[in-house]
């Protein structure tokens, strides 16, 4: 039972990861149409920026995280302005211009910081709480925490401000908003800073609990991707759910599949939910899917 | 005059490319260069055939050399067949993989189709690194051997020497490349073609478009898997890391690279891809970061890859030729 309740909290915390990712993609495809593979880069070097600030900078890991996301966002706004928006119209090319930035991405966080895992430790880490029998660090349930608290404020800007509702206009069309006046560059950008900033969150907090590497990137963006069909390409609810699905379910399996075939669980659902119910579990047909 | 052209100028480059041993004798890197060039341009004829030509980006299609590199390390190791029948029997396997997998990939789109890929990518990969007792796991196949000598006019012609295998592979090339141009200038490449510019067209006017888009994903994977033999026989290892989710990827780059849907493409792309690095002599990182964002800058500014480019600069040479002449 203790073992069960373990592997649920963990995998809650994984899920939670994934749903970082998985909210700026669906962001990002929401209003752009495009599936930003170097999302996973993206939160590497997210990753790498809060250790950055945290051991070069200021020793204060709250403020770490929030420079890494900041720092992430305008990274995101120049990609949008520098590379997606002008390839604005050609998908095949923006996907294509997203698998360079990863080769450009990854190798410069190599080349900047190397090629082997460093360790970044912060207190939160060190500090265990109990939960019933067992015992958690700070970081697990903050993640958890955290997670939430952003889901909430991402759903309230969406729902009830001014421009949370023109970004849900223009990801429901983008000819109509132009014609009611929404600025559409200025959401385009904005959703993808934002995206960019929620993937740096979730590297920024996975980096003290496992190690920051190169590649920290690519599981989370898969599993990512995974939670995003799981849920509805395109729904932001969906991605939630099938984040936090995906994270219980793998970490569960591990009770009784041996742990290398985890990773692979999260391409089983996907093709399965794709081939069963392409729209996912709580998406509609979608426009341009044919 | 201009019909030749074209025919000569690849005369003297396969001729060129035959007789690179003889001035090459004293460097084995510059053999080495060409032959790791020739194992990336390989698979990507394949890619170039499902991308270029029909559209399909698939973000694993070199989890299909892998599938084609283990099936013959696992004949030639522990069944011991000889290279040859395993080079067919792996290449056939990996068509048959290629069928069976893309005709569940096809029934999506645009971004589900790559999304598909890229699961039944790294599904074949954890596969590789995961069953021990068949792949040897993350540490790799060993062993592997490079083909049986054969008899050339009674004499006998190994393929451990750099300068032989490099024959082999080369002579492989321009097989797969031949390949290529058959199957684009064949009634099933212009049947291709017609579904890239138009599906519903081409569905309307009574094309099977699944069965082709399968078909071309089974060539593709062949080609592949063909390619992917060559080069365990050539590094005497299959490794997983080999046919990861980035070789996938840089797959694309080297199609997009060199020109997508173009039959020089995928050798344009491989040769810079392997050559620039070199060429540059920075760290590994820098060179892959330069690509990077080499290929971000091609989709920006020429789309049609090196490929178009350097037919665009083909053209204006030759009409400045006739204007000079008239």
């Amino acid at each position: 039972m203790d073992a069960l309740l373990e592997q649920i909290i963990n995998g809650l915390m994984m899920g939670s990861i994934y749903v970082l990712v998985a909210l700026g993609m669906v962001l990002i495809y929401g209003v752009m149409q495009v599936v930003n593979f170097a999302h996973g880069v993206l939160f590497t070097v997210g990753g790498y920026l809060a250790y950055f600030f945290y051991t070069r900078l200021f020793p204060s890991y709250p403020l770490a995280v929030l420079l890494s996301m900041g720092s992430l966002g305008i990274i995101g706004f120049a990609l949008e302005r520098g590379v997606f928006r002008p390839l604005a119209g050609n998908l095949r090319n923006q996907v294509i211009a997203s698998l360079g930035l990863i080769l450009a991405i990854e190798n410069l966080v190599v080349a900047i910081w190397g090629p082997n895992a460093l360790q970044f430790r912060v207190s939160a880490t060190d500090v265990l709480v109990p939960v019933g029998e067992l015992r958690f660090s700070v970081q697990h349930l903050a993640i958890i925490g955290i997670t939430l608290a952003m889901v909430a404020a991402l759903g309230v800007f969406l729902k009830y401000t001014r421009f949370g509702t023109a970004i849900r206009a223009t990801s429901q069309s983008r000819e109509a908003a132009m014609v009611v006046g929404i600025p559409v560059e200025r959401v385009h950008w904005s959703s993808f800073a934002i995206g960019t900033a929620l993937a740096a969150l979730g590297g920024a907090l996975i980096g003290p609990l496992f190690l920051v590497f190169p590649q920290m990137g690519d599981a989370p963006l898969v599993k990512g991707l995974a939670a995003i069909l799981l849920g509805g390409m395109g729904s932001v609810p969906g991605a939630v759910a099938g984040g936090m699905i995906l994270g219980v379910v793998e970490s569960v399996s591990t009770l009784f599949l041996p742990t290398d075939y985890r990773d692979s669980i999260a391409f089983v659902v996907m093709v399965a939910i794709l081939l069963v119910r392409p729209q996912g579990l709580f998406g509609r047909r979608m426009r341009g899917e044919d | 005059m201009a019909r030749i052209a074209p025919w000569l100028a690849l005369l003297v480059l396969l001729t060129a490319l035959y007789a690179m041993p003889h001035f090459a004798a004293g460097q084995p890197y510059v053999l080495h260069l060409l032959i790791l060039s020739m194992l990336y341009a390989i698979p990507a004829v394949g890619l170039n055939l499902m991308l270029g030509y029909v559209g399909l980006v698939s973000l694993g299609h070199m989890a299909f050399a892998g599938f084609g590199a283990y099936v013959a390390a696992v004949l030639m190791v522990d069944v011991k067949i000889g290279f040859w029948s395993a080079l067919a029997l792996a290449t056939l396997a990996s068509g048959a993989a290629g069928a069976a997998i893309g005709v569940v990939c096809l029934r999506f789109r645009s971004h589900f189709f790559m999304i598909v890929t890229l699961a039944f990518g790294l599904m074949l990969y954890s596969v590789m690194n995961n069953w021990d007792s068949v792949t040897r796991g993350a540490a790799g196949f060993a062993g592997i051997p490079r083909p049986a000598p054969i008899a050339v006019g009674g004499e006998s012609f190994p393929f451990g020497p750099l300068d032989h295998f490099y024959l082999l592979v080369l002579s492989a090339a321009v097989l797969v490349f031949a390949l290529q141009r058959l199957v684009v200038h064949s009634d099933f490449g212009r049947i291709l073609a017609a579904i890239r510019q138009d599906e519903r067209l081409a569905r309307a006017r009574g094309v099977n478009a699944l069965l082709y888009k399968t078909a071309v994903f089974a060539l593709g994977s062949a080609i592949a898997g063909f390619g992917g033999v060559l080069q365990v026989s050539f590094l005497r290892v299959a490794a997983p890391a080999s046919f990861s989710l980035a070789e996938s990827i840089n797959m694309v780059l080297i199609v997009i690279v060199g020109g997508a849907g173009t039959l020089s493409g995928p050798a344009l792309g491989a040769l810079l891809f392997v050559g620039l690095p070199e060429y540059l002599r920075a760290a590994q990182e820098w060179r892959l970061v330069v690509f990077g964002v080499l290929l971000v800058a091609i989709t920006l500014f020429a789309p049609r890859g090196l490929a178009g480019v350097a037919a665009d600069l083909w053209r204006r040479i030759s009409s400045r030729r006739a204007q000079a002449a008239s």
